[in-house]
């Protein structure tokens, strides 16, 4: 049997130091990278290919951008004075989420933020967290092939010709089916934060196949496996020319599905921070965005090609149709809401 | 009583390859969107998954994971099973226990904890960190299957061996891995599996622009859902059957059923 063998003072300071050296070697944040959280599809294909690299040779930095959801928890998960990211990028009822836990500013500082003074004023507003870069119009699609009388109101989502035929979302796990159940408190009730009307509409919605991604719906609109659904206009005139499926903006209003960015509480990079959020918000980003992805611009003076115009919202009349939607209020009723629509769909 | 035992089995077999017809089903269709029954036969999708470079670089990132998960799980399994099943120490059956609680407890949560670890310890996010991620939760598979076969396997062959004058070295190569071996392989082969379908657990600690392919797959499917999905699909389930295939020409998957 051997002599063990003892732990020297030698070998506990090297392996202290190798310790110590680990982040230095392996994590520590590379000097003058920003980092964002982002989405996959055509939005990180051309943030990729054309928005990324322009920024990072105009600030001599790098741009590292998480897709991998879930973005929450990250955040939430990291120190407070070293948040896992610099700016984060999502839609309004997270950045809500994320603000109330303390981890994000309430709104960038515009003074360092230029490009600002040309956006709509609904990208800041007090409904938001952070500042709004470009908008999506929640509405309805629907597949002229089989819906004969074309929808015009968010009631003619109950209408029972579409039983059976309608598609919507699981609610816990997706803002546009929360986005829905707030509307239907408006159409059935006394407004967005009417929770009893909300749950009888949902009751009325079935029968009704229910999606956790846009994706899955807009698979199921594609294939003809359902007449309407409740969608974002992006995902409906980017598959135009694929399938005879239709946008209606109903006449009660689209309900605004904003992209939101907020600078995180602690980062070190604040600077190049708010440089993103400007770049972001500048004319060639927003019209690269509108006219490659179909996301509404938020700068008052984009002029987009002919045939963006009538379906972006890029003027004043257009803008005043979108509704910004109760998300803080949301988020504090989640868990009742939740409860309450997994047994309705349950049963 | 035979063909009631025949259709059974029929059935379960049916049960569990359907998914995987309609997988291929959906990666042959050329229509742009996943639909039943399929209105074509094309190779459209494999086309755009082989040509795309995330899903390319996330492919290989997958492969090389899963390889050397299953190179260090599998001597970390290996050496801690036989440590644990012919050592003489307290606390044993503690450790064992505690060695196998990945299995037990929800992926996510592991994936959750080792996140938080990695960032309160400064670490960040970084491959050696996925690797980590992943040897906890396939090393137990290669340490459950080891200690089986270590348990069935005489240990007066090696005592023998000992006592005509072998090494401890020579009576491990020569005696203990041949008899162990059926546990090794098919504890690296779950390593591989699980390192290479793992999704809960990269899910937290994959770098930004470092995405294994279950991961890019997802990220694909919130955004876009056509049959590339599909594809990538197919081209996993393909490499598992040549996995196991090879296996088989290897050592034969029949000494599997000793465990």
């Amino acid at each position: 049997m051997g002599t063990p063998r003892m732990l020297n003072r030698r070998t506990l300071l090297a392996a202290t130091a190798g310790t110590l050296a680990v982040p230095a070697l392996t994590g520590a944040q590379s000097a003058n990278t920003l980092r964002i959280t982002g989405w996959g599809g055509r939005w990180g294909e051309i943030m990729r290919q054309d928005i990324i690299p322009g920024f990072e040779k105009a600030n001599s930095c790098r741009v590292e951008v998480d897709t991998a959801f879930p973005f929450v928890p990250k955040l939430m998960a990291s120190p407070r004075g070293k948040p896992v990211y610099d700016v984060f990028h999502s839609n309004t009822n997270e950045q809500w989420a994320v603000f109330e836990q303390g981890l994000v500013e309430k709104r960038p500082d515009l003074t360092k933020v230029p490009n600002a003074a040309a956006i709509y004023p609904y990208a800041t507003s007090d409904d938001i967290i952070g500042i709004v870069i470009f908008t999506s119009a929640i509405g309805l699609a629907w597949r002229r092939d089989k819906v004969a009388t074309p929808p015009v109101s968010w009631k003619d989502f109950w209408d029972p010709r579409f039983a059976g035929q309608r598609g919507a979302y699981v609610i816990p796990a997706n803002s546009l089916g929360q986005a829905l159940f707030m509307m239907a408190g408006r159409l059935y009730g006394s407004g967005y934060k009417d929770l009893d009307a909300s749950f009888k509409a949902m009751e009325r919605m079935r029968p009704v196949r229910l999606f956790d991604f846009t994706g899955g719906t807009e698979n199921a609109m594609l294939s003809g496996e359902l007449s309407l659904t409740v969608l974002h206009d992006t995902a409906v005139y980017r598959n135009q020319d694929k399938v005879p499926v239709e946008f209606c903006a109903p006449s009660e209003g689209v309900v605004s599905l904003e992209q939101v960015l907020s600078v995180t509480k602690g980062t070190q990079m604040s600077a190049l921070a708010h440089e993103w959020i400007n770049y972001m918000l500048s004319p060639q980003v927003q019209k690269m965005m509108a006219e490659e992805v179909w996301y509404s611009p938020v700068r008052r003076d984009m002029q987009l090609g002919e045939k963006y115009r009538g379906k972006l919202l890029t003027t004043p009349e257009q803008v005043a149709t979108l509704i910004q939607m109760p998300w803080q209020w949301y988020n504090g009723q989640k868990d009742r809401i939740d409860d309450r629509v997994n047994r309705i769909f349950r049963n | 009583m035979r063909p009631a035992f025949l259709a059974a089995c029929g059935l379960i077999l049916a049960f569990l390859l359907t998914p995987v017809l309609i997988v291929i089903c959906f990666a042959l269709n050329p229509e742009p969107f996943i639909a039943f029954p399929p209105s074509g036969i094309s190779l459209r999708w494999f086309g755009k998954f082989f040509a795309s470079r995330d899903f390319m670089a996330a492919f290989w990132l997958s492969l090389g994971l899963g390889l050397a998960t299953v190179v260090i799980a599998g001597l970390i399994g290996t050496l801690a099973a036989i440590a644990l099943s012919r050592g003489r120490f307290p606390g044993r059956a503690v450790l064992v226990q505690l060695f196998l609680s990945p299995i037990v407890l929800p992926s996510i949560l592991t994936g959750f904890a080792l996140f938080q670890l990695a960032m309160v310890a400064g670490l960040g996010r970084n491959l050696g960190i996925l690797l980590a991620g992943h040897l906890v939760v396939a090393t137990p598979y290669v340490l459950r299957t080891v200690l089986a076969m270590l348990a069935q396997s005489d240990r007066a062959l090696e005592e023998a061996a000992r006592n005509l004058g072998a090494t401890p070295a020579r009576a491990f190569r020569e005696v203990t891995l041949p008899l162990i071996r059926p546990g090794v392989m098919a504890g690296m082969l779950f390593a591989f599996i699980v390192s290479f379908d793992q999704f809960p657990v990269s899910l937290f600690l994959v770098s930004p622009g470092q995405e294994t392919l279950p991961i890019a797959m997802f990220n694909y499917l919130r955004f876009d859902f056509d049959g590339t999905i599909a594809a990538a699909s197919c081209v996993s389930i393909l490499l598992a059957v040549i996995l196991v295939i090879g296996i088989e020409r290897m050592i034969g998957l029949q000494e599997y059923t000793r465990l």
